[in-house]
């Protein structure tokens, strides 16, 4: 069964007074696997973070569903939401959101205390994933000490602590620097290769070429999907270069 | 045209931050307003003719000096929260191509504008209220008061010059910030400074025991003479303490709270705790500054509020009788029939029938250390312990004639013995003895005294001790007195003759003081006063009500007004806090919901902090003013007010008041820190 599963999405925003209406997704559907690490793609304006915000509950659709390992999401009552949030999803942002009045260790404590997690429990689960994340150093410095990728690896840990059933990601590279970025997305293929469902949405081709399956979109609905197959990073970095150049130019793509 | 467009990008600067500028604006001019009040009221000619009005003017200008500090401290503090808010706008001018010259220059328009604002707006109210604070000030005084408006010029020329020389210094200050900066520094220095706290030990600690020491001492003060000084060192280290807890202290126990695993990480204390620790990093030295304001506005308004009420009490305990005329005599042997004859014939005459209520006696007043029965006459308590001074006694020693006259009694006592009064608790013992001297035995109490006494010095506890053969006795003790290593006149003998004068008002009662005065002295010119009398005194209450009143009504006035400006102070010290507040928690507010947080659960946390942090001021000037008390109880005895429940009810009173006004602020501001918040959303929704 799909852990996630996106029906007939649409989302229209109305300015204060209703005079402006923006359409940021049509009618997006489209449903991802346990496992899957799951790229989506789409120009700036696409409606990629509106997607992201609806999969998490931080927005409520027009129209559509969204089905969250057979939760429907919209028919979760208000108050469970954080909850749901906080246990059964991982966020990372472009802009890492880490708070900065917090160590870097009691920022990716937070989503487990709100849980009410007992601190021995916390610092057991800490303990590896700082490790592999290479951050066990960082872990009493306050985010304005460190640099932008050691930012983002606690922003993942973050996410990661809770042991979510789906990561979802903004644009994680987006504030990166190339070897940052290479770092980061290595970390994902990494947690993904030991079970963890990404979905993540970007611009950039080099993110989405490691995923192991993308999807574009283009006015609010999902135009099209690339799967990795047998291909290596190169090849399917190739061909979503090459069907970016198709949408470009305006064509379909067979 | 260029001028102009500077003109027009400061106009238009402060219109987009008109959330800052307007309460900045509005407090200058209503310290303009205060200040000219003030000095108006102390230069204008109505001191000249009026009674009191020397001291009134002295008071008045006192507060004026306040004022005037405060203002300088206060408009430099609040300019420069502007500035650093600014800076980023200015940062963004710079990049866009503006040089520092422009940009001082529309520096130069604001304070201009801003000045121009505070002197006109502040002037004119000023000239507007001024006349009511005239009827206000003048009616605490007790005094009557014409309705016709007048300007002062002198207090016009006062706070023209004065404000205008505050707002030069502060331009020239900002100008020399804008110069000293880098253009990217300026676009950043709003979020500069995010270093997180470090909690300074030394101070934290050094701030407990500073303000356990300067309790202790404002608790244990028992001479109010001494006291002064010794409060005056306790009031400092008051204000430092508290600076150091709020700065230090704080930030120390957040980091004591964090230490502990168990407490620090739990949802309801993690979020609240950390950021508290940045907010009163941050919000420290402010808040000090709220909580100091707060207690001086509570201090000031309950005793002076506390004499003025109290004080038509007051003067009845100082002035007993509406008018008395006192005549010492060298000797007891002196108290002839002839001499009270001569008092109670020129106090009729001088009365012309409107007396009534007309008592006269006569007392041998001492006094000294007092125990175990035995009374050691002395005059100087000064090197006293305090625990010494507990035994100073004031005593009367009166004919039991005297008593039997004025009371309607007859007590029928043997030689050497005594019926005994105590101003506090009921005298015990069977003896009273003045030490070698005479030792008489105490044959009955008496719970009242048959005339009005001076009760205003309780400070100490006084005795009366009625004497069936007082002429004897009184002599043997001023002969002690007399030859005691302490000095002559140590013990003085007079009688008094005091009546009151219903139905007439004080300034027909401060006549007939007059008339007597000359009475006494025509008679002193043609020979006709007794050789008994050594010396002649008179106390009218009407001349002490309206001497009293004038400084008292006129340190209440000044106390009012500056609780007005240092409540306006504190108020906009809230509103910058809570804007600043809001600002930096738009972003943590998103990030807290994105990390699974509900709504309700941010908001009551950032609810409890925001609380926490403005009315933790409150709480600590509470706890100042209680600790204040002993010494506010005993300044305003000193000035003739004996009046516990009065002063308890003036304290409560005014810390009520202040709470509500203090509450209504946090309310207003705090939907405006609500609003900043939930912009977030707002813009996204943009
Ligand atoms: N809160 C909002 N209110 C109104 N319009 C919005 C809001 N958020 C996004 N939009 C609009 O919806 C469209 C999609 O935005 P977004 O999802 O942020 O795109 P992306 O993340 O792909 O850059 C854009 O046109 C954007 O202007
Ligand atoms: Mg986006």
């Amino acid at each position: 069964m799909s852990i996630l599963e996106v029906r007939d999405l649409k989302k229209i925003y109305t300015s204060r007074f209703g005079t402006q209406k923006v359409e940021a997704l049509r009618r997006v559907t489209f449903s991802v696997e346990r496992g899957e690490y799951v790229a989506v793609m789409g120009e700036s304006g696409s409606g990629k973070t509106t997607l992201l915000n609806l999969l998490a509950a931080l927005d409520k659709p027009t129209a559509g569903t969204v089905y969250l390992d057979g939760i429907d999401l919209a028919r979760l009552p208000e108050k469970d939401v954080a909850a749901f949030r906080r246990d059964q999803l991982g966020f990372v942002f472009q802009e890492f959101n880490l708070l900065d009045t917090f160590t870097v260790e009691d920022n990716i404590y937070l989503p487990l205390v709100l849980a009410g997690r007992p601190h021995g429990e916390m610092a057991a689960r800490l303990e590896p994933l700082a490790r592999e994340l290479g951050i066990s150093e960082l872990l009493k410095k306050y985010p304005y000490e460190i640099s932008g990728g050691q930012k983002q690896r606690a922003a993942v840990a973050r996410a990661l602590i809770t042991e979510p059933k789906l990561l979802l990601a903004d644009e994680p590279t987006g504030a990166l620097d190339s070897r940052s970025t290479d770092e980061l997305l290595s970390l994902f293929a990494e947690v993904n290769r030991r079970g963890q469902t990404i979905v993540m949405v970007t611009h950039s081709v080099k993110a989405a070429s490691r995923a192991s399956r993308v999807l574009f979109i283009r006015d609010g609905e999902v135009y099209h999907q690339l799967y990795r197959g047998g291909d290596t990073n190169e090849q399917l970095y190739q061909k979503i270069s090459d069907t970016l150049t198709v949408l470009a130019t305006g064509g379909d793509v067979a | 045209m260029k001028t102009g467009f500077y003109l027009r990008l400061a106009i238009d600067g402060m219109r987009k931050n008109r959330r800052l500028y307007l309460p900045y604006l509005l407090t200058c001019a209503g310290m303009v307003m205060v200040f000219y009040i003030l000095t108006g009221l102390a230069y204008s000619p109505l001191m000249d003719s009026i009674r009191g009005g020397m001291t009134m003017k002295v008071i008045l200008l006192l507060g004026t000096i306040v004022i005037a500090v405060f203002s300088l401290l206060f408009l430099f503090y609040t300019n420069s929260f502007l500035i650093r808010r600014r800076n980023r706008e200015f940062g963004l001018y710079n990049i866009l191509g503006m040089n520092k010259g422009d940009i001082s220059r529309i520096l130069l328009w604001e304070t201009l504008l801003t000045a121009l604002f505070a002197l006109v707006v502040g002037l004119a109210c000023g000239m507007l209220l001024s006349k009511l604070a005239e009827l206000f000030l003048l009616h605490m005084a007790d005094e009557k008061a014409s309705y016709a408006l007048h300007v002062e010029p002198k207090g016009l020329l006062a706070a023209v010059v004065f404000f205008g020389a505050i707002f030069a210094v502060l331009l020239v200050v900002s100008l020399a910030r804008v110069r000293l900066s880098k253009p990217l520094d300026l676009l950043k220095s709003e979020a500069a400074g995010e270093k997180p706290p470090k909690a300074n030990w030394v101070f934290a600690v050094a701030g407990a025991i500073i303000l356990g020491a300067a309790y202790y001492l404002a608790v244990t003060i028992r001479q109010p003479l001494t006291a002064l000084a010794v409060f005056f060192i306790a009031v400092i280290m008051v204000i430092v303490a508290t600076y150091l807890l709020f700065i230090a202290g704080s930030v120390a126990l957040c980091k004591l709270l964090q230490k502990n695993r168990g407490y620090y990480y739990k949802a309801a204390h993690f979020v609240s705790v950390s950021s508290m620790a940045f907010r009163m990093k941050r919000n420290g030295a402010g808040l000090a500054s709220i909580c100091i304001l707060a207690t001086m506005v509570l201090v000031m308004l309950s005793s002076s509020g506390c004499l003025y009420f109290g004080g038509e009490n007051a003067m009845r305990g100082i002035y007993p009788y509406e008018l008395a005329i006192s005549a010492d005599s060298a000797s007891p042997e002196d108290c002839t029939e002839t001499l009270r004859e001569w008092l109670l014939a020129v106090s009729r005459e001088a009365a012309q029938g409107s007396e009534s209520d007309l008592q006269i006696y006569t007392k041998l007043e001492t006094g000294g250390m007092f125990r175990d029965g035995e009374l050691e006459m002395e005059r100087f308590y000064e090197d006293r312990s305090a625990s010494e001074l507990e035994n100073v006694r004031t005593v009367y020693i009166l004919p039991l004639s005297d008593y039997e006259r004025l009371s309607g009694r007859s007590a029928a006592l043997g030689a050497d013995e005594a019926l005994v009064w105590s101003s506090g608790k009921a005298y015990e013992g069977d003896t009273f003895a003045v030490k070698g001297c005479r030792k008489l035995r105490v044959a009955g109490t008496l719970s009242e005294l048959p005339f009005r006494s001076e009760e205003y010095r309780s400070v100490t506890t006084s005795y009366a001790v009625f004497v069936p053969n007082w002429e004897e006795v009184a002599s043997e003790i001023a002969e002690c007195a007399d030859s005691g290593q302490t000095g002559r006149g140590l013990a003085t003998v007079t009688t008094v003759c005091g009546f009151d004068l219903p139905g007439l008002d004080g300034e027909e009662q401060i006549e007939i003081e007059n008339r007597l005065i000359d009475i006494v002295e025509a008679d002193m010119i043609d020979g006709t006063i007794p050789t008994e009398v050594a010396s002649v005194s008179y106390k009218s209450r009407a001349d002490g009500r309206s001497d009293f009143f004038s400084v008292y009504g006129s340190l209440f006035f000044i106390g009012i007004a500056l609780s007005v400006v240092f409540i306006a102070a504190a108020a906009l010290i809230i509103y910058y806090k809570q804007l600043s507040e809001g600002y930096e928690d738009q972003s943590r507010f998103d990030i807290m919901q994105k990390v699974g947080m509900t709504k309700r659960e941010i908001r009551s946390t950032v609810n409890s902090q925001v609380r926490t942090v403005f009315f933790a001021p409150l709480i600590l000037a509470g706890v100042h003013l209680a600790f204040a008390f002993p010494f506010v109880q005993k300044i305003i005895r000193l000035f003739g007010v004996n009046n516990l429940p009065l002063l308890i009810i003036t304290s409560c009173l005014c810390f009520l008041v202040f709470a509500v006004f203090y509450v209504i602020v946090y309310r207003g501001t705090a939907r405006t820190y609500y609003s900043i918040v939930s912009a977030v959303g707002e813009r996204r929704a943009v």
